[in-house]
Formats: structure tokens, sequence, C-alpha cells
């Protein structure tokens, strides 16, 4: 067991939490070691297949049936191809226990910059309800803070990450600090003008995306070239990933050191201090373990590799982690439903296609119970994620003719999917499992999370909805699809260790530090009491630098 | 991840496989050592999908699917080669059954109405041959029509001469026009 002083900071993942934290860290002066399990991939020559065409990537870019089936048969659910593989975890090496408990898609990453390279990118702020809304509908789970704390740091985040989008001025979905949003094609803005008109209350909006629409020469980033090959890496850095953006920043300080294939076990604790006194790491290519020292640690793992980290923290032969003082740990986990689809086709503008090719398109922002409980049977929202676009025309026959006829495009069609709002529901948990362990020597993590009345009406109403919207709007060949509900199916998951004022019914406190450990900062999805139903990432980015600032803060003050 | 992704993500591989294709969830745990992580099978089949005559009989069909206009066809883009690899080491040996069941009706069409083996049939035979699968006047012809077509045009449309060629191909397209007139194109871009 080695032991160290070298650094004052630990930062436990490096995805858009665990590189916040570090270029924070390091940039306000402290030395920082950050571990992540995920190999190393470097800033461009890491993208293996960065601009290939499929003829140029193994498979022709289409993941082979049997190693979908060996390897990859959660990955699968996460968009996993031959380009991006390796930026994926393999479900085989790294398997929880899925055949037990409920359903869950645990989609993990499995490179350095973790879900970073390869997220939707879609970025918004959540409103000031979202963070009252448990408190509002009588929910357990009242937020310790408000949109007021984050605000400040929604703007530092996006001022610097930079974020597209269109300015609307809609309180239930606050602006960010935009740059030109990515435009809108001829049937999203005749879809607009309809829906608006025929649906009062209701908005097509342009995405909020943080693939930047402007240079930024001081970062060395690229404006988006409208290749949407986002998941291969993006050599213009154009996009928001760790690599691109808070790598670089936080080793130019010369104060980062980063430990890749280091699988992290547990947190060793020191009882009567209540402080984190060592990080334990596994070099997951020797297999030799080591703790590692330091004043702080950020534990920026995922929401629920974080929480099965805290979770396996623990006395010799004791169950109970140090840091669930409360019983709450692993619990209240969410996602956000997912899985229902509208589709119809937009008419005429035939004689109009897309040149160049986005990395998102628009979106619907919820319009359920805005102003408070709405009779609608179910509360809170969801918002509809969508795009119009036009297919290649469908094969006709064989032949000359059937090749001559795939040179013209199918009609505008639009499609768009739901993401709702899930409930914290405290039997909705994680746990470590009783005997079953991983190749580190970690229990396997167990889920036991469902989707339950309220979501399932929300979905059903999204689908109601969608198509009437659609309809009412005058596409044709309206359909809607309803899949299977699989928490984790959405990759948004969250809670685990959430924030709250009583330390008898929550895990961390307002500034994302431990209740039980001043000295654990806790700032991923894991901390979420509430889950609201926009993309969470921006969100975990605002509240890790502002955890940041309060950590250096109080070691300052000491 | 937002849902674009998630359609051309899911546009390709659903078109390919279809949707039936779900992989065996229970895994063992233990602490296990870690095995070698598997690598895409690249180079010539591992197995030979095709008799010699098949093989015969599939190349000359591809390139009826997809033939040689003022653009190469199925033959020249190499569809043949990544048809067997795929059956061979991408696809599941399941998805073998139609396209060989499909390929021997056809032979015993070819035997019965013209007496020359298919891959020796003028292309007026075969394409009567191939329209009679698509029209499921052959044993499970149209299963085998529907499959082997979506084969040709995935492996047409993602080769060199697909994307370059027969489609147009931005790399770097460097903006978005969501009004581009067709007519300046005349062609569909390449995904």
């Amino acid at each position: 067991m080695a032991s160290t002083n070298r650094f004052d900071a630990i930062v436990i993942g490096s995805g858009v939490s665990g590189g916040f934290a570090a270029k924070e860290l390091t940039e306000k002066g402290l030395r920082v070691l950050m571990l992540d399990r995920g190999a190393m991939v470097e800033h461009g020559e890491g993208y293996t297949y960065d601009g290939k065409p499929a003829y140029e990537v193994p498979a022709r870019n289409i993941m082979p049936k049997a190693l979908v089936e060996s390897d990859y048969f959660i990955a699968r659910h996460g968009y996993v191809a031959p380009s991006n593989q390796k930026f994926y975890n393999d479900d085989r090496l790294n398997p929880y226990a899925y055949d037990e408990g409920e359903k869950f898609y645990w989609i993990r990453p499995g490179a350095v910059g973790g879900k970073s390279l390869i997220w939707g990118r879609w970025s918004f702020r959540w409103a000031p309800a979202d963070f009252e809304a448990n408190k509002r509908d009588g929910i357990d789970g009242e937020w310790p803070i408000g949109y007021d704390d984050v605000a400040p740091w929604y703007k530092y985040v996006e001022n610097y990450i930079g974020v597209s989008g269109s300015r609307e001025n809609l309180p239930y979905l606050p602006d960010s600090e935009f740059m030109p949003p990515v435009p809108m094609n001829v049937a999203e803005q005749w879809l607009k003008g309809r829906l608006e008109s025929k649906f009062p209350g209701r908005k097509l909006i342009h995405t909020r995306l943080s693939n930047i629409t402007e240079d930024k020469p001081d970062q060395n980033r690229t404006k988006c070239q409208f290749r949407n090959q986002c998941g291969n890496g993006c050599s213009f850095g154009a996009y928001f990933s760790t690599q691109a953006v808070t790598l670089p920043a936080a080793r130019a300080t010369g104060r980062l050191t980063l430990q890749s294939d280091a699988v992290v076990t547990n947190l060793e604790y020191d009882t009567a201090r209540k402080r984190v006194t060592g990080v334990r790491y596994v070099d997951s290519k020797t297999g030799q373990a080591q703790v590692v020292n330091a004043d702080l640690v950020f534990l920026c793992a995922s929401a629920m590799a974080s929480t099965q980290i805290m979770m396996n923290s623990r006395p010799a032969g004791s169950g109970q982690s140090y840091f669930d003082r409360s019983g709450t740990l692993g619990r209240y986990v969410m996602d956000h439903i997912f899985r229902v689809g509208v589709e119809g086709d937009i008419p005429g503008m035939t004689d109009l296609i897309e040149y160049g090719r986005r990395p998102g398109g628009v979106y619907i922002p919820k319009f359920r119970n805005i102003d408070g409980a709405e009779n609608v049977g179910f509360k809170r929202g969801y918002g509809y994620q969508g795009s119009a676009f036009r297919n290649p025309a469908a094969p006709v026959g064989f032949g000359a003719s059937m090749k001559q006829g795939m040179r013209g495009y199918a009609p505008w069609r639009f499609s768009m999917g739901a993401f709702g709002e899930c409930l914290p529901y405290k039997d909705n948990r994680v746990s470590l499992h009783a005997n079953k362990v991983d190749r580190f020597g970690v229990p396997l993590m167990r889920f036991d999370v469902t989707f339950r009345e309220n979501e399932l009406r929300m979905m059903a109403d999204a689908r109601t909805q969608g198509e009437a919207m659609l309809r009412g709007a005058g596409l044709t060949n309206v359909t809607s699809s309803e899949g299977e509900h699989v928490p984790g199916d959405a990759i948004h998951e969250m809670g685990g260790a959430r924030m709250g004022r009583d330390p008898g019914a929550s895990v961390l406190n307002g500034w994302n530090q431990a209740h039980e450990a001043s000295n654990l900062y806790v700032t991923d999805g894991a901390q979420m009491a509430s889950a609201s139903c926009v993309n969470p990432s921006l969100t975990f980015m605002a509240l890790t630098a502002r955890a940041a600032d309060h950590a250096v803060r109080q070691m300052k003050h000491a | 991840m937002a849902l674009i992704d998630r359609r051309t993500a899911l546009a390709g591989v659903v078109a390919l496989f279809g949707t039936g294709v779900f992989a065996p969830i229970a895994r063992a745990a233990g602490a296990a050592q870690a095995s070698k992580i598997p690598v895409i099978s690249e180079g010539p089949p591992s197995v030979a999908v095709f008799t010699p005559a098949q093989r015969a009989l599939m190349t000359a069909l591809s390139d009826r699917v997809i033939p040689t206009t003022d653009t190469p066809g199925a033959i020249a883009a190499g569809v043949p080669a990544f048809l067997e690899k795929l059956l061979a080491d991408w696809g599941s040996p399941d998805d073998r059954v139609p396209i060989l069941d499909g390929l021997a009706a056809i032979e015993a069409r070819s035997l019965k109405d013209y007496r020359v083996s298919a891959a020796q049939a003028t292309p007026a035979q075969q394409d009567a041959l191939l329209t009679l699968a698509m029209n499921d006047q052959l044993p499970k012809g149209a299963t085998f029509f529907e499959a082997f077509r979506q084969l040709v045009i995935t492996g047409y449309y993602t080769s060199e001469i697909g994307i370059t060629q027969e489609r147009e191909y931005l790399p770097v397209p460097g903006e978005y026009n969501g009004a581009f007139p067709y007519s300046k194109v005349n062609k569909v871009y390449s995904a």
C-alpha cells in the first residue's frame, strides 16, 4: 500500500462532472489526482474513426451481432458502434446483477472522459420550479438549494463550454448564455408556425446544445462543422467533452495528474474525525491495489458508480456504508422515462433538402403542470426532442429503376420522442449484491428500480398529445409508438445519494458535501433529489463548479 | 443522450437486422479473471458461407439488384465480398438461412425454366427469377428477396463507390442549410 500526500485533492471520475472538478480545483491552485477506470483517450489522436466514412470503419460501422451479444449487450442500448466501441464499457468484463432485481440498463463508458465523449449534448438549465417541485407537490426530498444558488454557475459554465440555442424567455425553461442556435430546417420552421398557432402556450424551439457555433480560439476549439459524427470524438473540439475542454484547462495549470485504468473500489474513512482519509483503487492492467490520500475528495464516478463506491465504503464485515447514517444511500434512483415516439410526414417543400448534418434538432418544452398541479392525471411533465429530416427514398423493386429512385428523397418526416420526469421513490433503489463480486472484488450492483403509475400515465399523455399536435399541425401519416420503459435507457440516471437539509433523510448537504464527511463532495447525478424532465448534464457541471468553489474556500478558511 | 443520435444509430441496425435481436441477458459474474476483449473480425470470411456455385449466383444477383448504370454497380463496389463476410462473421448464422434457401429456390427454378444454372442465365432471365422471388412465387421467395436486397443495399451504400459516387459525400460540410435545393445536387447526400 503506497501512501502519498502529493495531492491536495483526488477527483474520482473524468466525465462532465469529474473533468469540471479537475479544472476548477487545479485552476484554484490545488494539486489534483484524477482517477478514471477507463483507458486513456487523448483529444484528437485518440479518436480513431473521427471523420472516417463507413467503408473505413470495421464492419462498415455495424456492430457484429456476436460481439453485441457477448460483450455489449447493455451498451447496445447506448448506441455503441465499431467507430466508438472503445468509449464504451465491456458488459462481460464489468457486469452488474442484471438478471436479478428489476430490469435496468446501466449504460457505462469505458474510457477517460466518461460519457462526455458519447453524450447527446443537449444542455438545458433547470427552472426555479424544478428545484421547488418536490416541496410543492408534497413529495419527500425537498432540495436544499434553489435556482438562484445555481444560476451564476450555469452562467459561468455556459460561457466556458459554449452552448448554442435561442433566447425564448420561458419561465419554465430559463435561457442560457447562448451562442447562435443550430438552424432549424424549412420543415421545422413550418411546423413551428403551425403548432404554436394551433396550440397556444406550446412552443417548438431550437435545441440547446453543447456544440459551439462560434470558434473558441482561446480553447483551440473550432465551431461545429455539421458532420454529426460527434460520438466518434471530434477533433475540432466542437462539442463539450472532458478531452476538448476541461482536461486541457486542468493540464495547463501543471497541477493535474491523471491516472487512467484506475478502478476505485472504496473510500477509507476515519470515524472519529468524520473524514475520508484515502481512496483505494485497483490498477485494471496489473491488478495491483493502492490507497492514495488527499485532504479533499470529489466523487464524480457517475450517479450509479458513485453510489456503488459509497455503499462499498464500510467497516469490515458490515453492510452499512460510512455515508449511510440516514438509510437513504442507494435510494430515490431516477431516470427519465423514454420510448414514446411520434412521427409524421410534413407536406410540401419537396424541392428542398438538408445540406450538412446537424448534431441536434428541435425541442418542444414541457407544457404540463407548468404553474402548479393541473388536473391531467399525473405530476410533473415531459418534453419532446425531435427533428425533421428527409430519408432517401425507400427501394422499390430492384435494378436500375430502384437505384435511380433511391437518388431521390422521401417526403419531409418529423420524428420526436418524449422524455418525462420520474418522481423520486424511496423504494427505487440500488444495493450491493450479497455474494457476487466483480473482478476487482467489488460487490455487483443490484438494481430494483421501476417506473410507476405516475410515469406511465405521463407517457400515455405524451403519446396522445404528440399525435394530437402533429395531426393538428397538418402532418399526415402520423404514427406513434410506445416501447418498453426500462430505467437507465435514457442514460439520465440520477439519485442514490441525494442532497437534502436533513442528515437523517439525505446523503449530501446543499454544497454537495457528504453529511458524514465534510471533505467528500459528490457532484454527479447521484446528488439529484428530483429529475426535472430536461437533460441533466449542464446542471451537474454547474453544481460541480459551485461545489469546487465552496471546497476551496473551506480549505482556505481552515 | 439526444433522440436524434438514437434515431440515427437505430436506423442502420434495425434496417439491416430487424428488431428481433436481443442478447441473452443473464450473465455469470464472480471474480473471474479478465478475459480478452474480442475484436471485430476482419480479413477473409472465417467460414465459407457459399459453395462456389452459390457464390457465383449471389454475385450475379447482387449486380442485378444494383447494376452498373452511370455509376458502378454492386460487383464493382465489392458487395459480394461484403455480403459473404457479413454472413460469415458479422451477422448471426440464422441470417444465412433465408439467403441460402432463396438461392436454392432460384437455382431450381432456373434449371426448370431455362435448363441452365442461374449463375449462367442471361441477365434478363436472372431478373425474371428475382421478380418471381420478389413476388413470393418461389418457395420463401419474398423472405429471400427482402433480406438479400437489404444486404445488397447496405453493402453498396456503405461502400466507397456508394458513398462517394452514387451518393454525394460531404466529409466536412462546414455549414447547415435546411432549405437547400435538391436540383443543385440531384443526388442523396451520404449520411
